[in-house]
């Protein structure tokens, strides 16, 4: 059964259209997220479905509802917004009431409902405390308390996680997700994150420019991109010019500057088009010594050590320069500058579309 | 980083002494009334010679003061409120954008500050003339109104702007209707900056004399305007005392709403 769809959900202020028909369906207890750069329109969508901005046009549906004209008090949802919006003035305790006592929930019952969402995030002992008397996190996990005591239909989050510090958001990422999984409740996650969106998410929308690009599993989105904007901003791209040598079913060969020939799987062109060239980091392997047959050669010009992964700026013969990204235990780990590679690319990996430009 | 700025600016010894001399020049009538007003002569004088409070029980049981004071708290306590009501309401729309043409309204509502008072009296008097409304209390409440909404809508768009839109949005989203929203959340958060602004209006009523004294029947009259035409006719210690009570009276009010609220951080 669906809890949460959109049926050509548009939204314009003036001549600028921001969402563009959006449709999509959200299965009950299904994690979704939102995923696009700033001004993809993801927000807007969230705002939206919130009752906190009117769509131009199309529907939203909760359940069987069609909520598309009611007041965000009357939708029955629970939202965690980026700058937590805390009321600054009540106790931790009255926070997480507050949804309660609107839905005329008191007494006893508004107190152990208000224990049991504040024991969900681990902040039991908090009760008394004002917001300004507590860290980030923990103001955070407030709010999550907040927006879940109520036990709404569904839970919305937008950027929940942007104002942590690293260590503290990959923490949340995983508790959040557990929580969600424990109370079974729908939810959609705006976030720009794509290290998020993929980690938390049952299914992720990616968005660019108010139309929805690809609505698909974390893997079906790193692994089988639909459009040249979601291969190119998901994973860590190589972003390269060239042109479609030969087609080949979905791939075909492509030409690199001053003649490198690639194998890609994906080329959404036709032969001689001009074409931007996506490669990503992660999926180049360097082999140092004997160049192997097929693979490209060059010459490791910087290394770049962060923990767990290494990056490499691997000149070509050619005159191109590529990142490769590697985890830092593996065997081409320790490649100093200068030295001879050879860069194997598997095909998949690669994905070539129609030139900005060359395209209009 | 305050501190040695502190002591790297501190001001010159002239200036110190030019701004003590200021303080002291500006509080030195308020001193002279105060101690006026216990004299046992008939004339203002200074230093008072003796001690009494005559002139306080003289005040007290005149009935032209007593009606004056009367007129002057109703005129202060209903102008507040009233300011209250539709101050709040402008700076709310006014802040959310809610209609075109904000900042001309906002400069609309807050010109009585700019105008010179005497203006604003005389344009009132041939409006009140021309409507009938001359010599009511309706019309110089209204009046006081006019004069009293501005440092209301000040201070609420002060307040307002300081605050984080989402707070009232995540009310709305946990089920609060609009107004619920905006008393459960909103104002609790803009109060103490209101209450600021209200002591302003109650005072700025309180004090009014050159907008008052056009529209006053001949019955009917402030504390303001009669200590003023008082003065007029002869000064005796009895002016002094009512003074003394207005200055009294407001500094016990400062005194609690900055205990109550922290008033200086709004002026």
């Amino acid at each position: 059964m669906s809890a949460l769809s959109f049926e050509r959900l548009g939204k314009s202020y003036g001549e600028a259209e921001v969402v563009r028909e959006v449709s999509l369906t959200i299965a009950e207890g299904e994690f979704v997220s939102l995923l696009g750069p700033s001004g993809c329109g993801k927000t807007t969508i969230l705002r939206m479905v919130a009752g906190l901005v009117a769509p131009s046009r199309g529907r939203i549906l909760i359940g069987s509802d069609d909520v598309t004209a009611l007041p965000p008090n009357k939708r029955g949802l629970g939202l965690v917004f980026q700058s937590y919006a805390l009321f600054p003035h009540l106790t931790v305790f009255e926070n997480v009431a507050f949804g309660l006592r609107r839905r005329k929930v008191s007494g006893a019952e508004l107190g152990r409902r208000v224990k049991e969402a504040l024991a969900r995030v681990r902040l039991d002992a908090y009760g008394e405390r004002f917001p300004r008397q507590l860290s980030g996190g923990q103001q955070q996990r407030v709010a999550i308390a907040r927006a879940i005591a109520p036990q709404p239909r569904v839970l919305l989050f937008d950027e929940p996680l942007s104002n942590l510090d690293a260590q503290l958001r990959d923490e949340m990422q995983i508790e959040l997700k557990r929580l969600q999984r424990g109370l079974g409740i729908t939810t959609l996650f705006v976030t720009h994150d794509q290290g998020e969106a993929l980690s938390m998410s049952d299914r992720v929308c990616v968005m660019a420019r108010g139309v929805m690009q690809q609505f698909a599993t974390p893997e079906d989105i790193y692994h089988r991109p639909a459009t040249g904007f979601v291969a190119s901003f998901i994973g860590k791209p190589n972003r390269l010019q060239g042109t479609v040598a030969t087609r080949d079913g979905q791939g075909g060969s492509l030409r690199l500057g001053t003649g490198l020939i690639l194998q890609a799987a994906h080329i959404d062109a036709a032969v001689g088009a001009k074409v931007d060239v996506v490669i990503r980091q992660e999926a180049i392997r360097l082999r140092s010594g004997q160049p192997e047959p097929d693979a490209l050669a060059g010459t490791v010009a910087l290394r770049s050590f962060s923990g767990a992964r290494v990056q490499y700026v691997v000149r070509l013969t050619e005159g191109i320069e590529l990142i490769a990204e590697t985890s830092s235990s593996g065997p081409d780990s320790a490649l100093d500058p200068g030295t001879p590679v050879s860069l194997v690319i598997d095909a998949g990996s690669i994905f070539a579309m129609a030139s900005e430009g060359a395209a209009a | 980083m305050t501190s040695a700025s502190d002591s790297d600016d501190r001001p010159g010894s002239a200036v110190t002494m030019a701004a003590l001399a200021v303080i002291v020049f500006l509080q030195i009538p308020v001193i002279v009334v105060v101690l006026a007003a216990f004299s046992t002569t008939s004339y203002l004088t200074i230093p008072p010679r003796g001690l009494t409070l005559a002139w306080f029980g003289k005040v007290l049981s005149d009935p032209s003061y007593l009606s004056a004071i009367r007129m002057s708290l109703i005129l202060a306590c209903g102008s507040t409120a009233i300011s209250l009501v539709l101050g709040v309401a402008a700076a709310y729309a006014l802040f959310r954008k809610a209609l075109p043409g904000s900042e001309a309204i906002t400069s609309v509502l807050m010109a009585p500050l700019v105008l010179p008072a005497v203006v604003i009296g005389v344009a009132l008097l041939q409006y009140y003339s021309l409507t009938g409304l001359r010599g009511s209390l309706f019309g110089l409440l209204m009046a006081h109104v006019v004069i009293t909404v501005p440092y209301i809508v000040r201070s609420a768009l002060a307040s307002l702007s300081g605050l984080d839109l989402a707070v009232e949005e995540a009310a709305r989203v946990l089920g609060a209707n609009g107004f619920e929203a905006f008393r459960l959340v909103t104002l609790p958060l803009i109060l103490p900056g209101l209450v600021a602004g209200a002591l302003f209006a109650f005072i700025t009523s309180l004090d009014n004399v050159p907008v008052t004294i056009f529209l006053i029947s001949a019955n009917q009259t402030t504390l303001p305007v009669l200590i003023f035409s008082s003065v007029e006719m002869g000064i005796d210690p009895s002016v002094a005392a009512v003074s003394t009570l207005l200055i009294a009276a407001t500094g016990i009010i400062l005194l609690i709403a900055e205990r109550r609220f922290g008033f200086h951080r709004f002026v």
